[in-house]
């Protein structure tokens, strides 16, 4: 498939996928959010692909949606509206059932609905000077599932400051980290793509098949109180009894060489 | 009950259960399996015991299932594989329903199911020469219990970030107390009298009130 919204590329394990309208911030209008459901069921079914990472082309990662496109092109603005209350939306790495590691890279600015794929994704690196702000309420719009997701996930008195400053105060790098919003600063900022690229390399080492098991038991664990999700996680679990890379990985250890593992 | 893997002492009012497989990484053998279980339903038992504090003997915490050992015993490997498949584990003071505070001190490398200590704990310190790491992706295993555990507690991307390194990566004790999976970072000769301070302190409180909160406390994280 051929994209006109994003860039979809692959590096030996890794698979790329980057926002590429940086004439206006990589902000997502219709083409694009469908292309998205299309690139990360592409690059989860592509076997070659084990790790996948996500930046954007030009100074910033991603600003949201491109409301004045999606208000002006006729059809738009009431399918996003629908999809939107709904809840049927498929942009992100985990709207989408993807199952193998998710990398975000956020390079600049990561605004309002750019959060979603911060939300989404299983490990955050950021560069030096990035930033992050979620404006919806500075224009009169409620800020929901991005919000959302990140209060699962980090300290929820920093994504309620930054849902009500709305467009008047910034967050940087340096306190996304001591969040535990992202794991890692990448300075200088020109190091941040060849830095995702080696992390997904490490991550590629894993076994993909354990790896996915252990997505669907800790997402899964997001949904539900800490007994159920243990619960559920056994499934997870035991899943990978008799696979294939259970032998294979404490042989390879025994045997000093790198696992051969079975594809997902 | 003597026990073989565990060094299990009542030191009043304090009780300690120190992993005692220095040779081993302290990993979890058929044995431990079994008196893990008995000591820490010893210590809730113990009156003399108001708080418990949980670390390793040698240079490891806690480094999981000893699955080389465990393959040679078919018995222990059958016990372990159905309380894992059922969630039935007797390994944690969590696990074994343990009413009494419990402080982990976290003395060296923590990897794999030795997270389960960290995450089941109530307070967890570290000696600065501590390191955390899960590496059951990378010999072809799910990562769950312990995992869950830590993302029900701490900002859930260093969690998966973990998860998915694999061995090839580790957090440090100074990065776990930043985001939470520790509170006290502290020289590694002082870490053991650190604890016991904490668990003195906490000790002067009511028993009753300690239990209630402590309840109450875990009982929120079965919500949604």
């Amino acid at each position: 498939m051929t994209y006109e919204h994003l860039v979809v590329e692959r590096h030996g394990p890794v698979g790329w996928l980057i926002n590429n309208r940086p004439d206006v911030r990589n902000a997502m209008n219709n083409a694009m959010r469908d292309e998205f459901a299309e690139a990360w069921t592409e690059l989860d079914r592509d076997p070659a692909v084990r790790v996948i990472v996500h930046t954007g082309n030009g100074r910033d990662f991603q600003t949201g949606v491109d409301m004045g496109e999606i208000a002006s092109d006729g059809v738009g603005m009431e399918r996003y509206r629908r999809s939107m209350e709904d809840f049927d939306v498929h942009f992100t790495s985990w709207h989408q059932g993807v199952w193998k590691p998710v990398i975000t890279a956020v390079n600049g600015i990561c605004c309002g609905g750019g959060f979603h794929w911060v939300a989404d994704s299983d490990i955050v690196i950021a560069a030096s000077d990035a930033q992050f702000f979620d404006p919806h309420t500075s224009v009169g719009q409620v800020v929901a599932i991005e919000a959302i997701g990140l209060m699962k996930k980090m300290p929820v008195e920093a994504v309620m400051r930054m849902a009500l400053l709305g467009k008047y105060e910034r967050m940087g790098a340096e306190r996304a980290y001591e969040l535990g919003m992202i794991s890692e600063i990448v300075d200088p900022p020109g190091r941040l793509r060849e830095r995702a690229q080696e992390l997904a390399e490490t991550v590629a080492r894993n076994s993909p098949a354990a790896m996915a098991a252990t997505k669907k038991a800790l997402w899964g664990a997001l949904e539900t109180g800490l007994t159920d999700a243990c619960r559920q996680g056994a499934r997870h679990l035991v899943s990978m009894w008799g696979h294939p890379d259970q032998t294979e990985g404490p042989a390879a250890f025994a045997e000093r060489r790198d696992p051969d593992w079975q594809p997902l | 009950m003597s026990y073989e893997t565990l060094e299990v002492r009542t030191d009043a009012p304090v009780g300690w259960l120190v992993f005692d497989r220095p040779d081993a990484g302290n990993a979890i053998d058929a044995r431990m399996f079994v008196e893990l279980e008995a000591a820490w339903a010893g210590l809730e038992r113990d009156p003399s015991v108001e708080a418990i504090v949980n670390t390793g003997n040698g240079h490891s915490f806690q480094t999981g299932l000893d699955v080389k050992q465990l393959a040679t015993d078919r018995e222990a490997l059958r016990a372990s594989s159905r309380r894992t498949r059922d969630f039935a584990l007797r390994m944690t003071s969590w696990h074994c329903g343990v009413t009494k505070p419990v402080i982990a001190a976290v003395n060296g490398t923590c990897a794999g199911g030795g997270l389960h200590f960290v995450a089941d704990a109530d307070i967890v310190i570290a000696a600065d020469c501590a390191s955390f790491l899960d590496p059951h992706v990378s010999v072809g295993q799910a990562s769950a219990f312990e995992t869950i555990g830590l993302l029900k507690k701490v900002p859930m991307e260093s969690v998966s970030r973990m998860a998915l390194m694999g061995s090839h990566e580790r957090l440090s004790a100074e990065r776990a107390r930043q985001i939470g999976i520790v509170s006290e970072v502290v020289d590694a000769a002082g870490l053991r009298d650190r604890a016991r301070e904490l668990a003195v302190i906490i000790a002067e409180q009511d028993p009753a009130r300690l239990r209630a909160m402590k309840k109450a406390m875990w009982h929120a994280l079965e919500a949604p």
